[in-house]
C-alpha cells in the first residue's frame, strides 16, 4: 500500500478511534489525537520525499497522488500548526462538552488539507477540499450552539460556492484539455488567461474565497472567531493557506512563461483585491473589542498580503509571499493560542472587561510580546523580512507605487491594533475580577512558546524558511531562487545583515531589562484602579476608568464613511432579498387541487399550441 | 322500409362526425367539470364523463364500417379483413375497470373529507399548500 | 429458465389475494407475508440479472402469444439495473416498516401492507413491460395504491392530500390514454418495439401530438413542474415508509416510463432540449420552496422533485455519459432519499410534531437515527466522499462536454440553494438549544437500524470506491441508448 495512503489512513481510523475513546474515557481523547497527528506527521516527514507520486484509478479517472517541492512546503505549515494546535488543545479542551466530536472533526479537517495539498489531479483535490470543508464547518459550530442559523451557515456558503466553482474549472479542463493532472493541465496551457478564461478565473473565484480575498471575506471574521481556539489557528493558519497554495498553482503558467506582461489585468486586478482586503481588514480590526474578532480581522489582513505577493510574479514577491505564509501560520497561531488561553483562564476576551494579566500570565504575554512584534513586522522578529521583501517587490520589480502605498498604509495601521491587543490584555491596571487568575497549563503554554520561538529565529535566519521556500518556488515555475541565510540584500547591493541586527536588539533589551529591574525593584507601587483621584475627585465605584472603552474613538470617527460600507450588510440583504423572491414563487404552489389540474391542462394546451417550436 | 342496417350504411359519415363528436363534446365536459366546479362530487363526475369520453373514442376507432364482430366462426375463416379491430375494445373494457375503481376510490376520499371539514367545496380544502 | 420474469407480477398478486385468508391462520401473516415476496423478487432480479449477462435481453411472452401481439415483459441490463434497485430498495423499505403498524393509527396493517407491495409490484410491472397499454395498467396499479396509501391515515390532510394526488393522476391516465390510442390509430401496435419501428412513418404532426400527450402524462408520474402540485402534499401526508417508497420506487418508475417513450418510441428532435429545460425549471422551483418549508417531511418532498429534476436535465443531455450520470444519480437519489425518509419520520414519530423546529436538539434523543439523516443530508447535496458525488460529477462533466456552461452554473447554484435547507436542518437536530424532555419514547427498532445502515453503508461504500457500481450503471445506460437492438431483439425473440 502506497505511504501516503496509509497516512491518511491512520488520520481516519485516528478520528473514529478518539471519537469512539471519548465514548470510554473522556481524559484520552486529546492525548489519542495529539498522538494521531504526531505519528503521521513523523511518517510523513520520514517516508515521504518530494518527488514521489503514485497513479491509480477510480471511477474511470485517472488519478494522482504525490508531492512537489510546492506541495511539501504547504505539508510542513500543516503538520507543524496541527501537531502543536492538538497538543494545546488537550487541556484547553479539558471539561467541555463532546470531545470525541471535536477532535475527530479536527483529524478529519488535518486529513482534508493534507489531501489538498498531496492530490497531483482536480478530482482528488476537489473531494479533499470538500472533506477539508465539512470537517472545518461541523467544527466552526461547535461553539455557536444557539446562533446556528448564520455563522456556520454563512461559512458553509461560501465555502459552497466557491468549491462550485472549482468544480465547473474542473469539468471543463477535463473538457478541453481532456487530462486531470495538475502538471498536465499546467503543461497543456490550461491556465491561459487566452482561451476559455472561464477557467483559471473560476478556480481563482475558488481558491480565492478560501483565502478570503475581497469581497468574499465576509465569512471568515465569524468563523474564525466562532470557532474553538485551538482549531482558529489551523483555521486561519493552515487551511487560509490552502486558498493561497491554490493561487500559487493557477499562476504556475505565468511563473514559468517569466513575461511580465502576461496575466497583467488578471494580476493588477487580483492584486488590489488583495490590497483592499488588507486595508479593510486592518480597519475592521482597529474598531474590535473582542480580541478574538481583532485576530480575525488581522488574519484577513494579512492573507491580503500575502495574495498581493503572489500577483506581482516576481521573485521577490512570491518569496515574500510564501514566507509570509509560514510567519503569519506562526504568529497568528500564536496570537490565537494566547487568546485561547486568556479565554480559558479568564473566561472572556472582551478587551474592555480584562486588563493587566501581564503579571497573573507572563509567560503568555511573553508570547503575545513576541508575536505582536513580529505581526506588526518590526525588526528583528519575523515579520519583517516577510514585508520588507513584499515592499521591495512591489516598487522596485512592479512599479505599482499606489498598491505600495495602500499596503504600507495597512501596515502601519496594524500597529494600532497590536498595540490595542497587548494592552487592552496584558498591560494596564489589574482588575479587582482578575486577582484570582493563574498563569495557563503548561501543555498550553509550551506551543505557544514554541511558535514564539521560531518567529525568533525565522527573524535571525529567515534563511531556514527561504531554502524550502525556494525550492517550492522553483517547483511552480521560477528558475534559480536566490536566497541567503541571514541578510537582506536590496537592489543597490547592500546587504543587512539580521543576525548581527537581532542581537544588537536583544542586547539593547536584555540590558534595559536588567536596568530597569534594578531600578524598579526599590521603587514601585501598586496601585489600583481607583486609587487615584481626578481634579480633586475620587472615581466612584461604577466607574469604568479602563483604556479600552472607546480607545480608538477618534479615528474611528474619522473613518466612519469606511465603516458604513459594510460587505456584511451587502450579502445579508443579498440572502435576504432572493429568500424573499424565492418565497413568491413558492405561492405557485397554492394549495388547491383545482388549481394544479388547472396548470396541467394549460401546460398541455402550451405545448400543443407550441409544439412546433419546441419539437421539430 | 329500409332496415337499420342500411340507413346506417347510407348515413355513416353522419354518425361517424356524431360519434366523434359526442367523444369529444364529454371530454370537454368533463374538462368543464373538472376545471370549473366547486363541488367535490362534480369535479368526480367530470373525471368520469372525461373517461366516458376517451372510452368512446377508442371504440369509435377500432371500428371499420361495414365491419363485423372479430369472432372467427366455421364459414368466416377470412373475415379477417371485415372485422372491427378487438384490441381498442379490449382496452377500453380494462379502462373501464379502472376508472370504476378509481372512482370509488374518489367517492370515498369526498366522503372523508366531508366529515373532516363539514364542505364539499374545493376551494376550501387547502390546508396544505407553498 | 426456473424463473422468468412474469414472477415479478404473479408473486405480489398471488401473495395480494392469500393474505386476507392468511391473517385468519396467523395474525402476523400480513406482515411477514409481503417480506417473503419482495424478497423473492430480490432473488428474481439476481437471478435474471445472471441470466442476462449470459444469454442477453429476455423478452417474456404471456399466454403464448408472440411479441408484436401478445405483451411481453422485457429485462434488459437496463430495465433489469431499474427492477434490481427497485425491488432491493422494496425490500429494504419492507423491513424499515416492518414494526411500523404502532404508528397506522387506526388503519388496518393487512391493508397497508397489501397496497404498499401493489404499488412496489406495480412498480416494478412498468419497468419491464414492453407494451405500452400494459404499462398504463401498471401505472394505474400503482396510482391507485399510492392514493390510497397517501389517504391511509383517515385524517383531514391525508384524505385532502389523496384527493388532490387522485385528481392529478386522473388527469395523467387520461391524457395517456389518449396518447395510447393516437399512437395505436397510426401505428396498429401496442407493443413499444413495434411502435417505435413504424414511428418514422408516422405524419410528423400525429406523432408530436401523441408526444405531448404522453410528456404531460408522464410528467405528471415523474413530478415535472408544472405539474407536480400533488407530489409536496401526497410525500407529506402518506405513512413514512410510503414518502420513502414515492421517492425511491414510484418516481423512479414514472421518470422511466417518461423516459422509455421519449427514448425508445419516439424519433422528434427537440424533445431533449424540452427535458432539458423543463428538469431545470422543475429543480429550480422545488429547490425555491424547499428552502422555506417549515414541515420535514414537505421539504424533503420538494428535495425529492428538484432531484428529478437533475435527473431529467441529465437525460435532456442524452449523450452516453449524461444517461450513465442520470441513472447512477437516480439510485443515489432512491437510496439517500429512502434514507432521510426514514430518518426523518422518526424524528416525527418521536416529537409528534411535523414541524423542522420540533427538532431541536434531537440528536441527544436519538444519536444514531441524527447520524443517518445528517450522512444522508451530506450525500445527497453531494458532498465527496459519499455516494451524490459522483453523480453530480459525471451530470457535470457530461454536460460540459456539450459546453453547457450556463446549465452548469445553474445546477450548482441551485445545489447552493439545497446545502443551504438541508444544513439548517441538520444544524437544527445538532446545535439548537434542546427541549427539555424525557429521553426518546419510541427508539428505533432493530429491523429499522438495519435497514437504514444498510443504506448508509450504500452511501458510503460507493463514495470510496463508485467502482463496485459502476459497470453495472454503463451497461444500463449502454442498453438504454441502443433503440435498434432493443426494437430487433424484442421482435426476433421466439419462444
Amino acid at each position: 500500500m502506497e505511504i501516503i495512503a496509509i497516512i491518511l489512513l491512520i488520520l481516519l481510523v485516528g478520528s473514529i478511534l478518539s471519537f469512539l475513546i471519548n465514548r470510554v474515557n473522556k481524559n484520552f481523547t486529546g492525548v489519542t489525537a495529539f498522538l494521531v497527528a504526531l505519528a503521521s506527521g513523523v511518517v510523513f516527514f520520514t517516508k515521504v520525499q518530494s518527488g514521489y507520486q503514485f497513479n491509480f484509478q477510480l471511477a474511470g479517472l485517472d488519478l494522482q497522488w504525490g508531492l512537489t517541492d510546492y506541495s511539501y512546503y504547504f505539508a510542513y505549515i500543516i503538520f507543524g500548526l496541527s501537531v502543536l494546535a492538538l497538543l494545546y488543545s488537550i487541556k484547553y479542551m479539558e471539561g467541555k462538552a463532546r470531545l470525541g466530536y471535536y477532535y475527530a472533526s479536527f483529524l478529519m479537517t488535518i486529513l482534508g488539507m493534507l489531501g489538498v495539498v498531496v492530490s497531483q489531479d482536480f478530482v482528488s483535490l476537489f473531494i479533499f477540499w470538500e472533506i477539508m470543508t465539512w470537517a472545518s464547518f461541523l467544527l466552526v459550530i461547535y461553539n455557536s450552539y444557539y446562533k446556528i442559523k448564520t455563522k456556520g451557515i454563512k461559512y458553509m456558503i461560501f465555502s459552497a460556492i466557491g468549491a462550485y466553482a472549482m468544480l465547473t474549472a474542473i469539468v471543463f479542463i477535463r473538457v478541453h484539455y481532456d487530462t486531470l493532472l495538475i502538471s498536465e493541465a499546467i503543461a497543456k496551457g490550461a491556465f491561459n488567461f487566452e482561451q476559455y478564461i472561464y477557467i483559471p478565473i473560476f478556480l481563482l473565484l475558488g481558491f480565492g474565497i478560501k483565502a478570503a480575498v475581497m469581497p468574499f471575506h465576509v465569512w471568515a471574521p465569524s468563523a474564525y472567531s466562532k470557532s474553538p481556539m485551538p482549531f482558529t489557528t489551523i483555521f486561519s493558519g493552515a487551511m487560509s493557506k490552502m486558498g493561497i497554495f491554490g493561487i500559487g498553482l493557477v499562476f504556475t503558467t505565468f511563473y514559468l512563461s517569466n513575461d511580465p506582461e502576461n496575466f497583467y489585468w488578471v494580476r493588477t486586478i487580483l492584486g488590489w483585491l488583495g490590497g483592499i482586503t488588507a486595508v479593510m481588514g486592518t480597519i475592521y480590526a482597529l474598531i474590535q473589542t473582542d480580541a478574538k474578532k481583532l485576530l480575525a480581522y488581522s488574519s484577513v489582513a494579512q492573507l491580503g498580503y500575502i495574495v498581493v505577493g503572489l500577483s506581482t510574479g516576481t521573485e521577490l514577491g512570491v518569496m515574500a509571499a510564501l514566507y509570509l505564509a509560514v510567519i503569519h501560520a506562526v504568529f497568528k497561531g500564536a496570537l490565537f493560542m494566547v487568546a485561547g488561553a486568556v479565554e480559558k483562564q479568564v473566561g472572556t476576551t472582551d478587551m474592555t472587561k480584562i486588563s493587566g494579566l501581564i503579571r497573573k500570565m507572563p509567560w503568555t504575554f511573553f508570547v503575545a510580546l513576541v508575536s505582536i512584534i513580529a505581526l506588526a513586522g518590526v525588526p528583528p522578529l519575523g515579520g519583517f523580512v516577510g514585508k520588507w521583501l513584499l515592499y521591495e517587490a512591489l516598487i522596485t520589480e512592479s512599479n505599482n507605487y499606489i498598491l505600495v502605498v495602500v499596503v504600507f498604509f495597512s501596515s502601519t495601521a496594524a500597529f494600532m491594533y497590536s498595540y490595542r491587543f497587548l494592552f487592552g490584555l496584558f498591560l494596564g491596571q489589574e482588575e479587582k475580577e482578575t486577582e484570582h487568575i493563574k498563569e495557563a497549563p503548561v501543555t498550553m503554554i509550551i506551543p505557544m512558546v514554541i511558535l514564539a520561538v521560531i518567529a525568533m529565529i525565522a527573524g535571525s535566519y529567515p534563511g531556514l524558511i527561504f531554502e524550502p521556500a525556494a525550492k517550492a518556488m522553483e517547483a511552480i515555475g521560477f528558475q534559480n531562487v536566490s536566497w541567503q541565510m541571514s541578510s537582506l540584500t536590496n537592489i543597490w547591493g547592500d546587504t543587512t545583515d539580521l543576525f548581527l541586527i537581532s542581537m544588537m536588539i536583544f542586547a539593547v533589551f536584555i540590558i534595559a531589562f536588567i536596568f530597569l529591574t534594578l531600578k524598579g525593584l526599590k521603587k514601585t507601587r501598586y496601585v489600583g484602579t481607583k486609587d487615584i483621584s481626578t481634579s480633586g475627585e475620587l472615581p466612584k465605584e461604577w466607574e469604568n476608568l479602563t483604556f479600552q472603552i472607546d480607545f480608538f474613538k477618534p479615528f474611528e470617527r474619522a473613518a466612519a464613511p469606511l465603516y458604513s460600507m459594510n460587505m456584511n450588510k451587502i450579502w445579508k440583504n443579498l440572502g435576504k432579498n432572493l429568500e424573499a423572491f424565492f418565497g413568491f414563487f413558492r405561492k405557485l404552489y397554492t394549495g388547491n387541487g383545482q388549481t394544479y389540474a388547472l396548470f396541467v391542462v394549460i401546460f398541455l394546451v402550451v405545448l400543443l399550441l407550441f409544439k412546433d417550436v419546441i419539437f421539430s | 322500409m329500409m332496415d337499420f342496417q342500411t340507413l346506417f350504411e347510407q348515413n355513416i359519415e353522419i354518425i361517424t362526425i356524431a360519434v366523434y363528436g359526442t367523444a369529444i363534446a364529454l371530454i370537454v365536459i368533463g374538462l368543464y367539470a373538472v376545471l370549473m366546479k366547486k363541488h367535490l362530487v362534480k369535479i368526480v363526475i367530470g373525471l368520469s364523463i372525461m373517461d366516458a369520453g376517451i372510452h368512446l373514442l377508442f371504440v369509435a376507432v377500432g371500428y371499420i364500417s361495414g365491419g363485423t364482430a372479430p369472432i372467427f366462426s366455421p364459414g368466416s375463416e377470412n373475415a379477417a379483413t371485415t372485422m372491427v379491430d378487438p384490441v381498442p375494445q379490449a382496452l377500453v373494457l380494462t379502462a373501464i375497470v379502472i376508472g370504476f375503481a378509481v372512482t370509488a376510490l374518489a367517492l370515498s376520499l369526498v366522503i372523508r373529507l366531508y366529515k373532516h371539514h363539514h364542505t364539499a367545496n374545493i376551494d376550501q380544502l387547502n390546508s396544505l399548500k407553498w | 429458465m426456473v424463473i422468468t420474469p412474469v414472477h415479478y407480477i404473479v408473486a405480489p398478486l398471488i401473495a395480494a389475494f392469500a393474505i386476507p385468508l392468511l391473517t385468519k391462520i396467523h395474525k402476523d401473516a400480513a406482515r411477514i407475508v409481503p417480506g417473503i415476496v419482495l424478497f423473492y423478487n430480490v432473488v428474481i432480479s439476481f437471478f435474471l440479472m445472471n441470466h442476462i449477462a449470459e444469454h442477453g435481453m429476455i423478452s417474456e411472452t404471456l399466454a403464448g402469444w408472440e411479441a408484436p401481439w401478445g405483451i411481453n415483459l422485457v429485462v434488459t441490463p437496463f430495465t433489469g439495473f431499474l427492477a434490481t434497485m427497485v425491488s432491493i430498495l422494496g425490500f429494504i423499505i419492507w423491513l424499515y416498516g416492518y414494526r411500523f403498524k404502532r404508528t397506522l393509527k387506526g388503519g388496518e396493517v393487512k391493508f397497508y401492507e397489501i397496497l404498499q407491495m401493489m404499488m412496489i409490484a406495480g412498480s416494478i410491472g412498468i419497468i419491464i413491460t414492453g407494451d405500452i397499454f400494459n404499462m398504463f395498467v401498471f401505472i394505474e396499479i400503482v396510482g391507485i395504491s399510492a392514493f390510497s396509501l397517501t389517504a391511509f391515515y383517515r385524517s383531514r390532510d391525508g384524505a385532502e392530500a389523496g384527493f388532490k394526488y387522485l385528481l392529478i393522476g386522473g388527469f395523467a391516465s387520461a391524457f395517456l390514454l389518449l396518447g395510447i390510442l393516437i399512437i395505436y390509430t397510426q401505428t396498429g401496435t401496442l407493443n413499444m418495439a413495434q411502435i417505435a419501428e413504424r414511428m418514422p412513418e408516422v405524419p410528423q404532426q400525429m406523432k408530436i401530438i401523441a408526444l405531448v400527450f404522453f410528456l404531460v402524462a408522464l410528467g405528471i408520474e415523474a413530478e415535472m413542474f408544472p405539474l407536480n402540485g400533488w407530489a409536496p402534499d401526497a410525500y407529506s401526508q402518506a405513512p413514512s415508509p410510503t414518502s420513502a417508497t414515492f421517492a425511491a420506487v414510484v418516481s423512479v418508475a414514472g421518470v422511466y416510463a417518461l423516459i422509455r417513450v421519449v427514448f425508445t418510441m419516439f424519433d422528434v428532435e427537440g424533445v431533449n432540449n424540452y427535458l432539458m429545460v423543463m428538469g431545470f425549471v422543475t429543480m429550480l422551483i422545488a429547490e425555491i420552496a424547499a428552502i422555506s418549508q417549515k414541515n420535514l417531511k414537505r421539504m424533503l418532498a420538494y428535495s425529492s422533485i428538484g432531484q428529478v429534476g437533475l435527473i431529467l436535465i441529465s437525460f435532456g443531455i442524452g449523450s452516453n455519459l449524461a444517461v450513465f450520470g442520470a441513472l447512477f444519480l437516480m439510485l443515489n437519489h432512491s437510496v439517500i432519499k429512502s434514507l432521510l425518509f426514514m430518518a426523518g419520520s422518526y424524528f416525527i414519530y418521536n416529537t409528534d410534531d411535523k414541524r423542522i423546529t420540533a427538532l431541536n436538539g434531537i440528536h441527544k434523543k436519538l444519536p444514531i437515527v441524527s447520524f443517518f439523516f445528517a450522512l444522508g443530508s451530506l450525500a445527497i447535496i453531494g458532498f465527496p466522499p459519499f455516494s451524490g458525488f459522483w453523480s453530480k460529477f459525471y451530470i457535470l462533466i457530461s454536460a460540459a462536454n456539450e459546453k453547457y456552461i450556463f446549465l452548469i452554473i445553474g445546477i450548482l447554484l441551485v445545489t447552493i440553494i439545497e446545502l443551504t435547507y438541508y444544513l439548517r436542518v441538520v444544524g437544527r437536530i445538532y446545535f439548537a438549544k434542546e427541549e427539555e424532555g424525557e429521553p426518546a419514547s419510541h427508539r428505533p427498532s432493530i429491523n429499522a437500524l438495519v435497514a437504514m445502515s444498510s443504506l448508509a453503508l450504500f452511501i458510503i461504500v460507493i463514495g470510496v470506491y463508485p467502482d463496485l457500481i459502476m459497470p453495472h450503471i454503463q451497461n444500463a445506460a449502454d442498453a438504454l441508448l441502443d433503440k435498434t437492438n432493443y426494437i430487433q431483439q424484442i421482435l426476433s425473440v421466439k419462444n
